[in-house]
């Protein structure tokens, strides 16, 4: 096991680097001039210099490639120009809000979508079925920003119950910062007014990032639940007078749950890409709303910060997954 | 699970929402004790504060709520108040400028507000050569500001400057002592003014995040006192960023702020209709141009400009704008110093279109522009279309091309790579003429606003000549020909100056229109929640 760690982990500085390379390229190809920018539209040309002599945008290319890398060597990520902050900072400042959305909507999208696709299973072809199925198509092709336009409308204006956007009320201090998550901080202080006033916001963004996620673990689990439902292992059990409650609950969920969870995996890295755009309509000062003000400034050093967080935190997500993969079902470790 | 379960579980989830929203304030304004906190949004962060590094409207905004200068701007039109400033004078060569401080004003911290604090920050702004110091530095050096004594302040320009005292409102004073303090590796202490406080201003900094919420209290015994009665004066100001324009509308409308900025003309058109919410509606002094390339392709032909802009259909723009518009009668904005309607501005006459056509190599037409705008402005795209039905009778195509604003200024900067024609918004950040007219000289190539790409010898030598007059008639005179002459060139299609408008709840009170705020900046020093 600790052979297949190493080596995974390995690739995963290939597969990093690899990725270093692809942002840089990308970035810089893209046309645009980032110290102009940020000099501000009336600056003079001398002025507009000062910036990039400041920010080491005057040096060629590779130049430029080989510091990075270098100080990405010493976990360093540049400086942002919108911001004049290290990356690394803004980046520390920024992801525990995004973790949390992030955390929240696959917590949402498992409680919602395990028992949803067990039910649909179980119901098949009944009228519970088919709206289900319903609800999983129409969480796929519902585009995000759409879902939480609509929810906004419904929940915030119309209803009432549900603040349109933010993190916390503007009046409310945040708990004091321990994960940086403020939900988590918040029960850490066992603040549960401000916890709820926290829930409270977070309800909409984490739900409208979940749909996609709830949509894929309903149908997967749907699958997986019929065919072990049918398998030969539980018809033996239920012979046997086993409860439904636990052939169901337990002898097969435990088996269809394998695939359910890598699918998990797979959608924790597509729920951290959509969270930019969910992050943007809810105004969530997460890591996707910082990487997209710093990408329209065309300041690439935080572009390039966020994507190397959201790869590796992918990756490391993919590599949890895979051995948690292995202790479910030991004969994977093998091969 | 059974139909009744499902229902039962829908009914909780909807019934936790509630529970959930039931601690949401019902209004945007926060408490403090018996005073107010009103809440401003808009769409833009402020990633920077320091005054002497960035401005852009929200940051704008918020370093005059923070710091002080010399003198302000107040009213519509819009005048240069004294403010740190009590009064100043001038030498009749107008090389000399002598400003005498309150003897009152004092830092966040308690320092006084010196002439020292004056000289060190001009100085800052200047060495540091970012954001406002394009204003200044091709007429004022470091060593030609002097502090006189405590109160006097002596400013030696190299040359004449006729603008020098229009941009003296947007020079803050910053506490040198403060500064010196937090200064980290010669940085003259950027990294600390990035979102830190060392100003004198009406507000000081609670909480700050540039991303998402600035909350910032009000000095109670600010050293200019408040506009409003003692009993109103409030508690602070809340800035809040809410990119999208829905969610700001949606949050107005359930009164989570109470006043927004940044609408598109049919959700100012809506919001004007509800109950509790009032809009405000002044003419702007943001020209709206279609700027022309000429120095490459058919732009480059004036008769061919010309023929463009007699094709144009003016009366769309108004459409577009729901008649919350007001067209262009010179390149410069009517609220701008020395403003003169151009006898003969073009207005739609396909005849002398056809006319002027007949004179170009493109006489039947027969070819396609592109027309650029920024992705996502809608009011753009809708005027790329009026374009392109514009000049359908001249038999001209128009591909009208959404680009990002970094790629479309980047391209912009270059006669080959710049577009033919491009949607432009320019606000002046000073109402002198000498703002507008630079951008149609050739020294202004290369930045967004003079993507027409415009280099003529004649006005180059107007604009350096009006520039040094210090003569206020001839001022006037020199900027009235300037004016024809952008004109006679035809670099731009003029199109129309957008309506400014906030939308506000029914109880904010204050709000006081100036023009030459940038975009949707508030004096938030004014504004406050009513209690009555």
């Amino acid at each position: 096991m600790l052979r297949t760690v190493a080596t995974r982990l390995g690739v995963l500085v290939l597969m990093l680097f690899g990725l270093v390379c692809i942002t840089f390229v990308v970035s810089n190809v893209a046309p645009s001039d980032p110290a102009a920018l940020a000099a501000g539209p009336d600056a003079t040309r001398d002025m507009v210099e000062t910036v990039r002599r400041e920010y080491g945008l005057d040096r060629p290319l590779p130049q430029q490639f080989v510091r990075y890398v270098t100080d990405l060597a010493q976990l360093k990520l540049g400086r942002a120009i919108q911001t004049g902050n290290d990356v690394s900072d803004d980046l520390a400042r920024y992801f525990p809000a995004t973790a949390e959305l992030v955390l929240l909507s696959t917590g949402f999208a498992v409680l919602v979508g395990v028992p949803l696709g067990m039910a649909s299973a179980v119901r098949r072809n009944a009228w519970f079925d088919h709206a289900t199925r319903i609800l999983a198509v129409s969480g796929v092709a519902l585009p995000a920003f759409c879902a939480a336009l609509l929810l906004q409308l419904v929940f915030s204006v119309v209803l009432g119950w549900l603040p349109t956007s933010g993190q916390l009320s503007v009046a409310t201090a945040p708990p004091p910062a321990v994960t940086g998550m403020i939900l988590f901080d918040a029960l850490w202080a066992r603040d549960l007014a401000t916890f709820r006033e926290a829930l409270g916001y977070a309800v909409l963004p984490a739900f409208v990032l979940s749909l996609p996620s709830i949509a894929a673990i309903v149908r997967v689990n749907r699958a997986e639940m019929i065919e072990v439902l049918g398998a030969d292992y539980v018809t033996a059990a239920r012979a046997h007078g086993v409860s439904p409650w636990r052939v169901i609950g337990w002898l097969a969920l435990k088996n269809a749950m394998l695939p359910t969870l890598a699918m998990i995996g797979l959608r924790l890295g597509w729920t951290l890409g959509s969270s930019f755009l969910v992050e943007t309509v809810f105004d969530w000062p997460g890591i996707g709303l910082y990487a997209v003000s710093s990408a329209l400034a065309s300041d690439f050093k935080p572009v390039m910060g966020v994507t190397l967080c959201m790869g590796a935190t992918v990756m490391l997500c993919n590599l949890l997954i895979d051995l948690a993969y292995a202790w479910l079902d030991p004969r994977t470790s093998a091969a | 699970m059974k139909r009744r379960d499902f229902l039962a579980v829908t009914a909780a989830g909807a019934l936790g929402a509630r529970t959930l929203g039931a601690s949401l304030p019902a209004q945007a304004f926060e408490r403090v004790g018996d005073r107010r906190t009103l809440v401003f949004s808009g769409g833009q962060p402020v990633p920077v504060l320091d005054p002497h590094v960035r401005y852009d409207w929200s940051t704008r905004m918020m370093q005059q709520s923070i710091y002080d200068a010399l003198a302000k701007y107040e009213g519509n039109p819009a005048m240069v108040v004294p403010w740190l400033a009590e009064s100043w004078d001038t030498s009749a060569d107008g090389l000399t400028w002598t400003f005498h401080l309150v003897g009152n004003a004092k830092f966040h911290n308690g320092d006084p507000v010196d002439a020292e604090a004056v000289r060190y920050s001009f100085e800052r702004a200047l060495k540091l050569n970012k954001g406002v110091a394009w204003m200044l530095k091709a007429y004022l050096d470091p060593s030609g500001i002097a502090a006189v004594d405590a109160r006097t302040v002596k400013i030696t320009l190299t040359q004449p400057y006729g603008a020098f005292l229009s941009f003296i409102p947007l020079w803050y004073i910053v506490n040198p002592k403060q500064v010196i303090a937090n200064t980290v590796a010669d940085d003259y202490g950027q990294k600390f003014l990035t979102d830190g406080d060392a100003g004198s201003g009406p507000f000081k900094i609670r909480r700050w995040d540039g991303q998402a919420v600035m909350a910032l209290d009000a000095v109670a015994d600010y050293w200019k006192g408040w506009s409003m009665p003692e009993a109103e004066r409030p508690a602070g100001v809340i800035y809040r960023v809410i990119r999208e324009p829905t969610p700001r509308k949606a949050a107005l409308q359930r009164g989570e702020i109470d006043m927004v900025t940044e609408m598109t003309p049919d959700d100012y058109d809506q919001l004007a209709k509800m109950p509790g919410i009032v809009v405000t509606d002044d003419v702007g002094m943001t020209p709206f141009t279609i700027q022309m390339n000429t120095q490459k392709g058919p732009t480059a032909d004036l008769n061919f400009r010309k023929a463009l802009a007699y094709a144009f259909d003016y009366d769309s723009l108004l459409q577009i704008e729901n008649g919350a518009a007001k067209l262009l009668d010179s390149p410069f904005p009517n609220a701008m110093t020395g403003h003169v309607a151009i006898k003969d501005f073009p207005r739609r006459n396909l005849d002398k279109a056809k006319a002027y056509l007949a004179k170009t190599p493109y006489a039947k037409g027969g070819i396609a522009l592109d027309y650029t705008y920024v992705a996502g402005l809608e009011v753009e795209r809708r005027i790329g279309l009026a374009l392109l039905e514009s000049l359908q009778p001249l038999g001209i195509k128009i591909n009208v091309v959404a680009q990002p604003w970094p790629t479309l200024v980047a391209r912009g900067a270059k006669p080959e790579t710049a577009s033919d024609l491009v949607a432009v918004y320019v606000t002046p950040v000073s109402p002198d003429p000498d703002v507008l007219a630079a951008q149609y000289a050739s020294t202004a190539l290369g930045q967004f606003w003079a993507m027409h790409q415009l280099s003529d010898k004649t006005l180059d030598a107007m604009v350096a000549s009006a520039r040094s007059e210090i003569d206020p008639k001839k001022r006037l005179e020199k900027y009235a020909a300037i004016q024809q002459r952008i004109v006679d060139l035809q670099p731009c299609i003029f199109g129309m100056l957008e309506d400014r408008k906030w939308a506000m709840r029914t109880y904010v009170k204050g709000f006081q229109y100036c023009p030459v705020r940038l975009t949707g900046e508030a004096d938030l020093y004014a504004v406050y929640a009513a209690q009555a």
